[in-house]
């Protein structure tokens, strides 16, 4: 393979790579500042920070000599050579990093105290590590406004520097062209056209891509300073994009979520949707203690008593003669499924197994509009539809129904038809799901709900057990590519509530033991080893990915001996 | 910082004679010893470190008498007003994160203001938690927080200890004569 020596380190690299991206994928990262230069979006060269000096072997002697007469190249730009020799820490190159620091600091506002990327941002690392530590301009700075851009976003002027990752974002990966750039010089501008706002489906992406405080999200606004919040890598529980998200949380309460970088999923990217979408997790009014029909109305309970309960009545519907169903809604992760599905046919092992409802809005949509691979929005609001389906019917295939399982219309036809007298409704939507004719089908069965927010059907239940978001609990969500993929707990689960995996080994251990006990905390991986010794399922055995976390940009602080 | 071993200064306990290892001489040496402050402390003279508080109070005594000194008394907390009578702070969340006790609890939000762009919502400081120890102050960058000579503000419960903005803002106004920011 071709090398260059990048700061007296060998690196090979594939041609056609440019420096920066050899340095960025070296191990260990040689660390070259960078603004403007970003693996998702077209190379533009207008930042300056990370010239280099650079020297080729000469063809005919093999002599050292300055490449393209000796001036400092953008090796963000630069394509590498066989051979080449590249500094960025020679005394041109650091003079170079010192100067345009300087200059962007010129008219920068330096309200770290107030700004929302303090912590998180690269003109402040890079200050730190290539700046100069004081400021010789005395004149005046100019102020440029604070904008109002989008549903989502604000711009403050007077921190940008510049850069266009956000102008060519909107142009190359959505496709939408809303951000421009007006004026010039001081007076330089990123703005929208009149009347037109950036609300496309992706545009919280560009606070992501914005390396200082100038683009920020409006629903995180000072919500937290960046260096409270924990991160823990999670997948997209809200459509079925499977979208690699890190969940961002401090004491127990989620504060906001990005993307994390999986070039086989979304790459850099998410969708406004999944962002914003998790606030139902924290609503007021989520369902936190288990609760039993008694005398026609339901009270409050305990756990034991709760599954004691659902044990007693679904084994009773099979004395009279009728069958139990268990429906499983694709909001569920693969683990949850099998749990209670497995508890439903240990109860009565001609159960019916049957998928929730599957919401669907509008089409599928991929930017920028018509492209082959370009980022995709899908139409499908539930995360799980084919893992739900997948694990159902491997085990229906086990038990007596030869591989059926119903969907949700062929579910209400059934319990109609009166074959049904007992089931295990699971819900978990963000938002109310329940229709009427759900309502009228299941008006005469003993009805066990597991669900988080309050709805119709969880009034009317006979045993209510409250459930757990996706960020409270570890599982596995097949995404609409037919990936499967692992998730981790963020926050811990709402008090009074337990995961519905959880909830089926409680169910299974009761039915087992006769006993009113709950079985011990679940354990994901656990669930999945068993999961792959039914036929038809031994991929959660092989593969399922596992969350990996590639942090970006190491904190430069380094301990100093005194 | 480590401790350096040429830093580390052993120290043998000197033996004892034979008087002192009799061990009753030794105990009524020291029982005299409570016996003397205990009857100076009757006294009030000389040497005597008993003061009659609340009547006599250390923040009126001279500081080479054993006074307080004002300036950088360690007390409770009080947020500091700017010029237009807001609150000063800009709820940068300095004071929270260098906080050892962890008991300041600020929710910022946008600010009324058009000359200001984050303000606190909500400000809280735990005083039962808080050790006093003035990193807040130290942290702060636009000099919001700070203790004041105030040493005895009482509750009857604990929720009443915990100082919300408003208190917070009070103790400056009834402090600033005593301590100018
Ligand atoms: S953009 Fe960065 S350097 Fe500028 S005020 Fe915000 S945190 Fe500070
Ligand atoms: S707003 Fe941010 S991303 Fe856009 S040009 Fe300015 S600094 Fe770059
Ligand atoms: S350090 Fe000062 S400005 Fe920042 S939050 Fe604390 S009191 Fe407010
Ligand atoms: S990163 Fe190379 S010029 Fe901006």
């Amino acid at each position: 393979m071709p090398k260059i020596t990048l700061n007296g380190r060998e690196l090979e690299f594939k041609p056609g790579q440019v420096i920066i991206q050899v340095a960025n994928q070296a191990a260990p990262v040689i660390e070259i500042p960078q603004y403007c230069y970003h693996d998702g979006l077209s190379i533009v060269a207008s930042c300056r920070i990370c010239l280099a000096e650079i020297w080729m072997p000469d063809k005919a002697t093999g002599k050292l000599m300055p490449y393209m007469g000796g001036k400092l190249m953008p090796t963000c730009q630069t394509t590498c050579i066989d051979g080449m020799v590249v500094y960025t820490d020679s005394p041109k190159a650091v003079a170079n990093q010192k100067a345009v620091m300087e200059y962007l600091l010129i008219n920068h506002p330096l309200d770290c105290p107030v700004c929302d990327q303090a912590g998180e941002c690269l003109l402040q690392d890079f200050s730190y590590e290539y700046g100069r530590g004081e400021s010789r301009f005395e004149e005046a700075k100019v102020k440029n406004p604070k904008k109002d851009l989008g549903p989502n976003i604000y711009l403050y002027s007077d921190r940008c520097i510049m850069c266009t990752r956000c102008v060519r974002f909107t142009r190359e990966v959505t496709g939408t062209g809303e951000l421009l750039v007006s004026g010039r010089g001081n007076r330089e501008e990123i703005d929208v056209f009149p009347g037109k706002p950036i609300d496309n489906e992706l545009s919280g992406n560009v606070v992501d891509l914005c390396p200082v405080g100038a683009l920020l999200d409006k629903d995180f606004l000072f919500a937290q300073r960046v260096w409270f919040l924990k991160s823990t890598p999670s997948i997209d529980g809200i459509t079925a994009s499977g979208d690699n998200i890190l969940v961002e949380h401090n004491d127990g309460k989620v504060y906001r979520i990005k993307p994390r970088t999986n070039m086989s999923v979304n790459k850099w990217w998410i969708t406004d949707e999944v962002r914003h979408g998790w606030k139902f997790v924290q609503r007021e009014d989520r369902l936190c203690e288990p609760k039993h029909k008694q005398f026609g109305v339901q009270l409050k309970t305990d756990w034991e008593r709760a599954i004691a309960d659902c044990v007693e009545g679904l084994k009773a519907v099979a004395t009279r003669g009728k069958h139990i169903a268990f429906l499983a809604s694709p909001m569920l992760s693969c683990e949850d499924t099998f749990s209670i599905a497995r508890a439903t046919t240990a109860i009565d092992p001609r159960a019916f197994l049957a998928v929730g409802p599957v919401p669907v809005h509008g089409q599928d949509k991929t930017f920028p509009p018509n492209s082959a691979d370009g980022f995709k929005l899908y139409a499908e609001k539930c995360p799980n539809s084919r893992g739900v389906r997948r694990t159902l019917e491997a085990l229906s295939k086990q038990g007596k129904h030869n591989g059926y399982v119903a969907n949700f219309e062929q579910f209400i036809n059934q319990v109609r038809s009166g074959e049904i007298g007992g089931v295990i409704v699971t819900g978990n939507f963000p938002s109310d799901w329940v229709t009427p004719a759900l309502m009228d089908a299941l008006k005469n069965a003993f009805v066990v709900v597991i669900d988080t927010l309050p709805s119709e059907l969880a009034a009317r239940a006979d045993v209510l057990l409250p459930g757990a978001t996706w960020v409270e609990k570890t599982g596995c969500f097949e995404n609409a590519r037919a990936m499967i993929q692992a998730f981790e707990r963020a926050i811990p689960v709402l008090d009074g509530a337990r995961p519905e995996a959880q909830i089926g080994a409680d169910l299974f251990a009761q039915i087992k033991s006769g006993k009113p006990d709950l079985a011990p905390a679940y354990n994901a991986a656990a669930i999945r080893t068993e999961m792959s010794r039914v036929p038809g399922l031994e991929a959660f055995a092989t593969s399922v990915s596992l969350p990996t976390v590639t942090v970006e940009q190491q904190p430069a602080m380094a301990m100093v001996e005194l | 910082m480590a401790i350096r071993p040429e830093d580390i200064l052993h120290v043998k306990t000197p033996s004892m004679n034979r008087l002192e290892a009799a061990y009753l001489p030794e105990v009524i040496k020291g029982f005299g010893t409570t016996m003397r402050h205990f009857f100076t402390s009757f006294g009030g003279m000389g040497n005597s470190r008993t003061m009659s508080y609340p009547e006599e109070r250390r923040e009126n005594m001279k500081v080479e008498d054993g006074g307080m000194e004002l300036k950088n008394f360690r007390g409770f907390h009080r947020l500091n007003r700017d010029e237009k009578g807001r609150v000063k702070c800009v709820a940068c969340m300095m004071c929270p994160t260098i906080c050892p006790a962890k008991c300041i609890h600020i929710i910022a939000g946008e600010s009324p203001w058009d000359d200001r762009e984050k303000y606190p919502v909500k400000f809280e400081i735990d005083e039962l938690r808080c050790i006093y120890c003035g990193m807040c102050e130290e942290a702060c960058p636009v000099d919001a927080i700070e203790l004041t000579p105030e040493y005895d503000i009482v509750g009857l419960t604990r929720q009443e200890m915990i100082f919300d903005k408003e208190k917070l803002l009070h103790v400056y106004d009834v402090t600033i004569s005593k301590k100018p920011m």
